[in-house]
């Protein structure tokens, strides 16, 4: 079945799709999404349960092999050091994130120039930050303003969310060592805001937020961009953009509706925000004769470049009368930038991000999190209390390197529930990534043991950590080395834009969710320009 | 298809490994011993992956568990049943760990406060801009380009 013509037909509801959806809703265009997960209400997620660390550990896992729910798609990470993680809903992995809203730093878009590496960003810092400001106001971002690791910008529409006990511990740790930290950018109301609630520091702020206090597109962009006349349509799982046979440009997109029918939605101008590893996913599936390798692939690089962020987890162990480590938020607290940039003297390029993270509750604590599950006979119990509220997370989250051989293709033996092909990920943490790893956790160690732990134990490589999914349709000016320019429209098909993190070019060494936001709200405003809007 | 409760023998298999990885404790007796292999196996039943793994353990176990071997021998055979196949012990060891921590008395023991997270939240002073006051200190050092 056809529908009538859009003028915009974005693909995906996350965190970007909702961003440009909205951006561009008030020009007048006929605009469609397709998302091929559901709305989901704020009372369905998890810690309005009971039993929500085992729904947190199976229906709401992070992990879509784990969840296996019709709407998501398995990933083949056979290959893979790290295992990806995605949430398939209108408002994406937004639903599912700790909210954290570091940006960028300018000199993580000069890269090349600065340390001999990767490639520069074909835009700048400062080409971004209107965006990231008009981002940090819809998704409602907590904060203090005059963090001197990074470039002075508006103040936040909220102040910081509070430190804690454990965090003051930690922040004084830091400030022994005279070194770096600040409060953490969050995008978590700290006050009530717009609507939303303010955070009750119930704690795991990934499993969803009853309270909404955490942004999601969910309940920040996309009421906004449906009240101006966008329609979005869910358990709609797009498998195709078409494109005319003869000009190449892309002239819609076929999709399983949720009842197995093939549908089609002609539109003028496709948006791909599927993220890192459905963006490349897609767009290889939607090769034809003009464009053999996979549409928008001319240069051979959709898919490769998969960039995730190298992550080691450094826990404290304290037993002097802290309060417990559970309560408030898990993972927007305080942040060090000591390492963020290169020091030749380290052995390694470029740098890495500390950010603190909480204990969480009795069972997911026994089950490990982000360390080995808590050791089961004669030394269970002891092994047990030394964790539970009385543990602080010191996450390392480091700066990847583009590298070719780490990619996304098409398996050519796992399926999604109606038999398209899954996404196969091959990926190797490089030995510039170990030797960052290896730094961090002895730094770690330095400022837990100057926060006072007794005991500090490292997990140097946290395989489930690959939230951040980039580089897979990398922007540039050159199309020989690049899928999009920077404007995020793709060389190969001027009607067709990708505005998720596969077009990041590097990924520095901070949660990348901000950035892509103010990419997208960036190319919503080109996509206009080229409409005459 | 719903997977079918399991059997008598299957649950005393079980519940017995249970005591084992989660011992007695002060006045607690040990995860088998409270009765929570029923929980366990419920549990397994709403999450496919899981119930195949203990499906696997206790099939693994079953020629040579019994009731009446010293606790050290029964340490022995789950050691091992780890070593040989640690998906599947490791996906039961969850499984008993999500019980063993959702139960009430447990939570009192440890001082949790059980039950939904929401609403009720946790209370936390506001953030206070002075413990700032060494950071703010610093002069700007973000790298120019």
């Amino acid at each position: 079945m056809a529908h009538d013509l859009a003028d915009i037909l974005i693909i995906g509801a996350g965190a970007s799709g909702a961003a440009v959806a909205w951006r561009l809703s008030d020009a007048g265009l006929r605009i469609v999404c397709l998302e091929q997960g559901r709305w989901h209400k704020p009372g369905e997620y998890s810690t309005s349960f009971p039993d929500w660390e085992f729904r947190g550990a199976t229906s709401f896992s992070f992990n879509p092999n784990v969840r296996a729910l019709p709407e998501d798609y398995p990933v083949d990470d056979t290959g893979s050091d790290v295992t990806p993680l995605m949430f398939n809903a209108v408002g994406g992995s937004t639903v599912h994130w700790t909210a954290h809203a570091p940006r960028f730093h300018p000199s993580d878009f000069r890269v090349r120039s600065q340390d001999g590496v990767a490639d520069d960003w074909p835009l700048s810092y400062f080409d971004l930050e209107p965006y990231y400001d008009l981002n940090d106001q819809w998704m409602g971002c907590s904060g203090t303003a005059g963090d001197p690791a990074n470039p002075p910008r508006a103040p936040r529409p909220m102040p910081s969310l509070p430190l804690g006990p454990d965090g003051e511990r930690l922040a004084r740790g830091f400030d022994s060592l005279g070194w770096h930290w600040w409060p953490s950018d969050s995008y978590i109301n700290s006050v009530p805001y717009r609507g939303r609630a303010a955070c009750n520091n119930c704690g795991p702020n990934g499993l969803g937020c009853t309270v909404q206090a955490k942004a999601s597109t969910d309940v920040t962009y996309w009421p906004a961009a449906i009240a101006n006349g966008v329609e979005l349509r869910t358990k709609a799982r797009v498998f195709e953009v078409t494109t005319d046979a003869t000009t190449g440009r892309a002239t819609g997109a076929r999709y399983f509706d949720a009842d197995g029918n093939v549908q089609f939605q002609p539109a003028r101008v496709v948006v791909v925000a599927t993220n890192g590893i459905g963006t490349p996913r897609l767009l290889l599936l939607s090769k034809s004769e003009r464009h053999p390798n996979g549409l928008a692939n001319s240069s051979g690089l959709l898919g490769r470049n998969l960039m995730f962020h190298p992550c080691a987890a450094i826990t404290g162990f304290f037993s002097d009368g802290l309060d417990p480590t559970y309560r408030g938020p898990l993972g927007n607290i305080l942040l060090s930038q000591e390492f963020y940039e290169t020091d030749s003297a380290r052995g390694f390029v470029r740098g890495y991000t500390f950010q603190m993270n909480r204990s969480t509750g009795p069972a997911r604590t026994a089950m490990g999190f982000t360390m080995a599950p808590v050791a089961w006979g004669e030394r269970h119990h002891a092994d047990f209390a030394m964790r539970f509220g009385n543990s602080t997370t010191v996450i390392a989250l480091g700066e990847d390197l583009p590298e070719e051989h780490n990619r996304v293709e098409l398996s050519e033996s796992l399926t999604d529930s109606n038999g398209i092909a899954a996404p196969k990920v091959s990926y190797r943490l490089s030995e510039n990534s170990a030797r960052m790893m290896a730094h961090a956790c002895r730094q770690a160690e330095t400022v837990l043991d100057a926060a006072g732990a007794h005991t500090v134990k490292a997990t140097v490589q946290l395989r489930p950590s690959g939230w951040h999914l980039m580089g897979t349709a990398r922007m540039g000016d050159d199309p020989r080395r690049s899928v999009v320019d920077h404007s995020c429209r793709a060389h190969d098909v001027d009607n067709l834009y990708v505005v998720d993190g596969s077009v990041f070019v590097t990924g520095a060494s901070v949660n990348p969710t901000p950035t892509l936001q103010a990419i997208a709200l960036r190319a919503a405003d080109h996509i206009r320009k080229a409409h005459n809007r | 298809m719903t997977n079918p409760p399991m059997t008598d023998t299957q649950m005393t298999i079980l519940s017995g490994a249970m005591d084992r990885l989660v011992p007695p404790i002060d006045d607690l007796p040990g995860a088998g011993a409270m009765g929570l292999a029923p929980e366990v196996d419920s549990l397994a039943r709403r999450h496919a992956p899981y119930h195949h793994a203990v499906v696997i353990f206790i099939e693994k176990l079953a020629s040579t568990w019994s009731a009446g071997l010293l606790p050290a021998q029964q340490d022995a055979l789950l050691r091992d049943l780890e070593a040989a196949d640690g998906a599947a012990f490791n996906a039961v060891l969850e499984l008993v760990y999500l019980a063993y921590y959702s139960e009430p008395r447990v939570h009192r023991r440890v001082g949790w406060r059980g039950g939904p997270l929401q609403p009720e939240g946790f209370p936390l002073a506001p953030f206070d801009p002075a413990i700032l006051q060494a950071t703010r200190q610093r002069k700007p050092f973000w790298r120019q380009t």
